[in-house]
């Protein structure tokens, strides 16, 4: 397993639950969401800052 | 007989909060709150002051990622009387500080009478490595994650722990700008996020109670350490508020049960007012529980209430936050309050 810091934008939703759930399935485009806040919201997006985790593939004899 | 009137108390770790974001001094806003809610719900950061902390009865100490998912009405809370409590210990620590963090583990034990079980060496350095978002909150990764997992199943397995404490040593740099500013009282704590992701990864991997104290050497004496810094240089270690919250931190529980307390008992919340961007509150936006944002306690955040369409009474401070609960739990509208009531309306059409 390996932890990354990484940054994400999603556009504003209709509701607090939709945007949680956006914003995890933006996160999970790159890992599996550890702790994420949004830091920055205005109209148009909502900045996340969050830590991800990635599970590295087993290596395998070619 | 009416239920119990439940609180959340949440200050972001690592955000620069102006109270919180240094050396537990959120803490006398907790035992402020403990002290009109029937029960506290809040988090390691507000409870934690380094070698201090206060014993409330009614406060329950959970950390985090817990908070999340019992705000998601994932997990539930289940009070305990106790805790055995595992000590992981990060193998990057140099045996001398190691020694302190076990002396302090002693002392708990036989000073305050918690119980631990045997403590553990991660098999491999842990490898905290800090960051700074651009929104100028902190946050961290480590290099091995698993090896902190290992360490955690092994007390979980073979000692029974209820509880898991981490020591993770964190990276030297004394005369740093970052840490310099926080000792003065109005920087960002530059070790905060990472030790929520240390935590985190332990509680989302086992949902058992985890909290973090950092291994780091003394500090010199600075003659103009800030009063909110003050906590965190009183003696060789983090540990011992950690180890009292974790000795009564309820259980994370997935299926509810008689005692339990799960995210639809909660009346209100209490947040900074720019930081509105976490995953509990927005979750327990969506409940009855009424949300109160609190302007002074300012952060690097820039997520007010308006902004993440979240409805919420803004009160300037934590006294007046404290007088919304009051009249809240005993069912007063605080528009009553004002000197000036405005007569009722008939109900507009466009009312949702």
């Amino acid at each position: 397993m390996t932890t990354h810091f990484i940054s994400a934008e999603i556009a504003p939703q209709e509701s607090a639950i939709k945007t949680c759930q956006a914003i995890e399935a933006e996160l999970q485009k790159q890992g599996e969401p550890l702790r994420w806040a949004i830091t920055h919201a205005d109209a148009e997006k909502l900045h996340v800052e969050a830590v991800v985790t990635t599970v590295a593939e087993p290596i395998t004899t070619p | 007989m009416r239920p119990p009137y439940t609180v959340v108390l949440i200050v972001p770790t690592g955000i620069g909060a102006a109270i919180g974001g240094y050396a537990g001094d959120a803490l006398p806003v907790a035992r402020a709150i403990a002290q009109v809610a029937d029960r506290l719900i809040t988090h390691p950061n507000v409870l934690n002051g380094a070698q201090l902390y206060w014993p409330l009865s009614n406060t329950f100490y959970v950390e985090g990622y817990g908070l999340d998912q019992f705000a998601a009405h994932r997990w539930g809370l289940r009070p305990v009387h106790q805790n055995r409590i595992g000590l992981v210990l990060d193998q990057g620590i140099e045996s001398e500080l190691r020694l302190r963090q076990l002396q302090a583990a002693d002392a708990v034990r036989a000073t305050l009478g918690l119980t631990l079980t045997d403590y553990i060496v991660t098999d491999a350095p842990l490898g905290v490595q800090l960051q700074t978002g651009a929104s100028g909150a902190t946050w961290g990764t480590i290099q091995n994650p698993d090896s902190l997992l290992r360490a955690a199943e092994q007390l979980i397995q073979r000692a029974k722990a209820e509880a898991i404490a981490v020591v993770a040593r964190f990276p030297d740099d004394p005369g740093s700008e970052a840490l310099q500013a926080y000792r003065h009282g109005h920087g960002v704590d530059p070790l905060a996020g990472a030790e929520a992701v240390i935590s985190h990864l332990v509680v989302r991997h086992f949902a058992i109670p985890c909290a973090h104290a950092p291994a780091l050497p003394p500090l010199p004496l600075d003659p103009v350490l800030s009063p909110k810094a003050a906590a965190e240089e009183l003696g060789y270690t983090f540990l011992p508020s950690v180890l009292a919250g974790l000795s009564r931190a309820p259980q994370f529980v997935q299926h509810p049960a008689p005692g339990d307390i799960w995210s639809q008992e909660v009346n209100a919340l209490i947040a900074p007012a720019n930081a509105c961007g976490s995953s509990a509150l927005l979750h327990l936006s969506q409940s009855p529980a009424l949300i109160i944002t609190v302007n002074d306690n300012q952060t690097r955040m820039q997520a007010s209430p308006e902004a993440m369409g979240i409805e919420a009474i803004q009160v300037e401070s934590y006294l007046e936050a404290l007088g919304v609960l009051v009249a809240h739990q005993a069912g007063i509208d605080i528009a009553a309050l004002s000197p000036k009531l405005k007569p009722l309306q008939p109900l507009s059409q466009n009312s949702d």
